[in-house]
């Protein structure tokens, strides 16, 4: 195996664009405008590419090298709005920010104000940028932005931080009902211009752990705690979730019970895993969250790669994981350098590196789908270790009835097309 | 600012990174945040590569917006030890442009030996040039960095200029090729991008003619080529039987072949005998729209028409550089050309002419669609379903053939679609399953057993929620955990316990 000799790393993980595909789909009012270049515009099309053909509701207003020379960003974008506002009738526009404009320290932000007053319809500034951020994060900007318009209140409310599909929000909202807690309010709602109070009172509860400007932003612009819990992904995670919110509200509720009949319950998903090798490479940021539960289901997790961690926002979460070593932001090739050591049962990758990773001879769970498909809750638990579940068993399957043949599954290299009519 | 809302064409340095990417013994790397970096997915993804596409991104950071250096070399020397390339070719993304760091200087400053790969950076504009321009430009750059004077082969020789990774049906598309040249007796010198070495390079001028499989993305190349060492260069698509051979017969004159050798060649080729049998007779009256890369719009427009005798009623490119050359070429054809790059306008003429099958890129695929008017998939912009796993060329004698197949195939999909729309029970059609199940109103009779459980309204809505896709499956689940506990209404609690049991 190579050494690296240089400290420089090549990362696998895609442009914080990308959580603009559920947001617009879950805030049916909305409108994404993307100041950027047309490689921001290409990843759009590349990554939402069917969204495209149903009139998007969002789009690129690509630089050109007016702008690049410095023209005023509010001169391009007024008849840009102007289109978007005539043609979708937005509620409200988030206005994003790209990596182009941060270089150029173009301030599209402050285009904000100016453009909400021209139009009549509210702008949210947000910034969607390649450099750092998770993929995820995206979402985490975008609800910061949000967070800026929210109602002030003094009230003991209950807000849920993150943007969860319907069936998600239905368990939560049943389970509060159930324990006799406030009503809570979803952050994002079905509309753009849902933004639910913040007070110092108010219990802030995140259902994605990629949600650290957000939360930081409350704490300081309204004094807004974040509520502390483990992620309510597995049984383990929900129990702790929902008994946690319960104290916050000074009632003792007791899910123990319910966590064991949840796992019982999910023997057929958590059977296949019981003493598997499972290791995330780093993608959504969801991995620490998820390793945990996989070795409460009776998996081990040797190594997590994960993009960003945060100690204190993530605190409980690797307390559980004290004894698992957590790659942060690894580098592609190191990353091969442990699985090369460990090989193990299952590899959780996203696209970049998945049919290599296959054609190194591991078995690869996609974990782009991991953050679209409803796996909080107790009522997610079976769809969320039915993923890993089900590729091992795909994989255990076609391995056996394809035993005896050697070259069965040899990957694709780039001899396939270089012998195609070459003279060697 | 120009609002944008889908393009034809992707960003320069995607153009650059097909083009190096596709050559043998070279590694192409682009100066980029990391967010730029979703080219290395479609390389992965569509030509569904086992092992690492040679294609790298030296990552922008925050750092880096606050000054730090793009550290390059570090990374030439990782790739130098790791992949061991002849070549590296450095561009950057128009978000690494703009912050215009001396990339060049980085790389002069490295020691000599330092890597053992030579060092190309890339003469694209990021910003000016597209995916075609940059495509053709950088396969030039990297040609004319190898090429030495070789004497000419001994037998009859050609390169093959244009197929590349993703490219659009490339290896077929060469495959084709191959075989008509090898009854020939003529020798494949090169394919370039797809696959040529350096060490293939520095001998290409060993070829008696260059063959381009687009002329966009091959023109640079051709013409240096023959300002360099004089090759001259066939000029007639290989599209159709009938133009197959004329390309061939254009070939075997510059090759000094005797021209009765294409016969031998050809002896697979059935369009032209497809075209007479009566089954072909009604594509006389079938109107069609043709839309898509120049050589591909221009070599099927012609191959539909003197081949197929269909009436073409507009024919386009979104190479808006090639719009007279497509112009010249279809002049005979039709006096309707649209050079656009606006998919909105190809979808106007398609609304406007209504053509009997259309012929373009994924993107008329949906906007014909959309008029009820059947697409056949021509050209790129591309879709996984560009990628078969078996032999599907374009261009060529077999390409011909497989031109017939699809004018086939879509004309056939299009009478079954009139005959389920006109016999068919209303919403029994294939596309039935697409329409979202009524919500809260009173189930279809038969979907559930007479005494099997009620939904309650909640419960309905929250299961209109779902993905329609898989709301039969889930409503079916959910029952079935119902009935299983006697329990008699199902509300959300009731169907998010039974997904907890049963997923979905």
């Amino acid at each position: 195996m190579f050494e690296g000799n240089g400290g420089v790393i090549e990362r696998d993980d895609f442009c914080s664009l990308a959580p603009i595909g559920w947001l617009h789909h879950k805030m049916q009012d909305s409108f994404f405008l993307v100041v950027g270049t047309g490689s921001c515009q290409g990843f759009l099309q590349t990554a939402l590419g069917v969204m495209i053909f149903a009139k998007p509701r969002f789009a690129t207003a690509v630089l050109d090298e007016d702008d690049l020379g410095g023209a005023d960003p509010l001169d391009g974008l007024r008849p840009i709005v102007a289109a978007v506002v005539a043609e979708h009738a937005p509620k409200a526009i988030f206005l994003a920010s790209t990596c182009t404009p941060e270089i150029l320290k173009m301030n599209v932000a402050g285009c904000a104000p100016p453009l909400e007053r021209e139009f009549g319809v509210r702008v949210y500034p947000c910034r969607l940028d390649g450099f750092d951020a998770a993929y995820t994060q995206g979402e985490d900007h975008v609800l910061q932005a949000m967070m800026a318009r929210a109602p002030e209140t003094a009230e003991k409310n209950l807000v849920i931080l993150g943007c969860l599909s319907p069936l998600e929000e239905a368990e939560i909202r049943l389970e509060c009902a159930q324990m006799g807690l406030p009503e809570p309010a979803f952050l994002p709602g079905e509309s753009a211009l849902d933004v639910p109070p913040l007070g110092p009172n108010t219990v802030l509860a995140s259902v994605h752990p990629y949600l650290y400007a957000a939360a930081a932003f409350a704490l300081r612009e309204r004094g807004t705690a974040l509520h502390k819990s483990l992620f309510p992904f597995g049984p383990d995670g929900t129990r702790a979730f929902y008994e946690t919110l319960a104290a916050a509200f000074g009632k003792t509720v007791s899910y123990a019970e319910r966590e064991r009949e949840a796992w019982a319950a999910l023997a057929a998903q958590t059977a296949p895993l019981r003493d598997k090798t499972i290791v995330f490479a780093s993608d959504a940021m969801v991995e620490l969250p998820l390793a945990r539960t996989l070795r409460a289901a009776g998996a081990r997790v040797p190594v997590v790669g994960t993009p960003n961690v945060y100690k204190k926002y993530h605190a409980l979460e690797l307390a559980t994981l004290a004894d698992v070593e957590i790659l942060e932001r690894p580098d592609r090739f190191a990353l091969f350098a442990r699985l090369a050591e460990l090989r193990p049962d299952l590899v959780v990758a996203n696209l970049n590196i998945a049919n290599p990773l296959e054609g190194m001879g591991y078995a690869v769970k996609w974990s782009t789908e991991l953050t679209f498909q409803p796996i909080h809750g107790f009522s997610g638990a079976s769809t969320l270790f039915g993923m890993f579940a089900a590729t091992l068993r795909r994989h255990e399957a076609l391995a056996a009835r394809r035993a005896n043949d050697g070259a069965a599954g040899a990957p694709i290299d780039l001899d396939f097309f270089h012998l195609a009519g070459s003279k060697r | 600012m120009k609002l944008a809302l889908w393009s034809y064409q992707a960003p320069a340095h995607v153009g650059v990174s097909k083009a190096a990417a596709s050559f043998g013994k070279v590694h192409c790397v682009v100066r980029a945040p990391k967010g730029d970096g979703y080219s290395t997915i479609m390389l992965a993804m569509f030509e569904r590569l086992g092992v690492l596409p040679p294609l790298s991104f030296c990552a922008m950071s925050e750092a880096t917006l606050a000054g730090a250096a793009a550290d390059l070399p570090a990374m030439l020397r990782e790739i130098d030890a790791r992949e061991r390339p002849e070549l590296i070719v450095v561009t950057r993304s128009a978000t690494a442009a703009v912050l215009q760091e001396p990339l060049d200087g980085e790389i002069a400053m490295m020691r000599p030996g330092e890597v053992n790969a030579e060092i190309l950076l890339a003469g694209t504009h990021p910003v000016r040039d597209d995916e075609i321009s940059a495509f053709a430009r950088t396969t030039h750059e990297i040609v004319a960095h190898f090429a030495t004077a070789v004497p000419r082969s001994e037998r009859p020789s050609v390169n093959i200029i244009g197929p590349s990774l993703l490219g659009f049906h490339d290896r077929a598309n060469v495959e084709a090729l191959r075989k008509s040249f090898e009854t020939l007796g003529i020798e494949i010198n090169a394919v370039v991008p797809l696959g040529a070495t350096p060490e293939d390079l520095r001998t290409i001028g060993r070829a008696w003619v260059n063959v381009p499989t687009a002329y966009e993305l091959a023109k640079p190349t051709l013409e240096y080529l023959r300002e360099r060492f004089g090759t001259p260069y066939v000029s007639t698509l290989p599209y159709g039987e009938a133009g197959t051979t004329r390309f061939l017969r254009e070939l075997c004159g510059l090759c000094e072949i005797p021209a009765e050798r294409i016969a031998a060649a050809a002896q697979d080729a059935k369009l032209l005998w497809y075209s007479r049998t009566v089954d072909a007779h009604a594509l006389s009256s079938k109107r069609v729209g043709v839309f898509g890369l120049p050589s591909a719009a221009a070599g099927l427009a012609r191959v539909l028409r003197d081949e197929l005798d269909m009436q073409i009623e507009f024919v386009g490119t979104y190479a808006l550089a090639y719009g007279n050359w497509l112009r010249e070429r279809v002049a005979d054809l039709t006096d309707e050309v649209l050079v656009t790059d606006d998919y909105r306008e190809v979808k106007r003429a398609i609304d406007r002419t209504r053509p009997d099958i259309m012929f373009g890129s994924q993107m008329e695929r949906h906007s014909a669609s959309e008029f009820g008017v059947p697409c056949a998939v021509v050209s790129p912009p591309s879709h996984i379903l560009n990628f078969p796993l078996g032999y599907a060329p374009f261009i060529g004698y077999d390409g011909a053939n497989h031109i017939g197949d699809l004018v086939n195939q879509t004309q056939v999909l299009g009478l079954e679609h009139h005959l389920i729309e006109t016999f068919g029970p209303r919403g029994q059609g294939r596309f039935a399953e697409a329409a979202p199940e009524p919500v809260g109103e009173a189930q279809p009779a038969g979907s559930v057993a007479e005494a099997g459980p009620r939904w309650d309204p909640a419960a309905e809505r929250l299961l209109g929620r779902v993905p329609f896709f898989v709301r039969k499956k889930a409503r079916a689940n959910v029952e079935k955990y119902a009935r299983e506990r006697d329990i008699v209404t199902i509300d959300e609690a009731v169907m998010l316990r039974a997904r907890e049991h049963v997923g979905g």
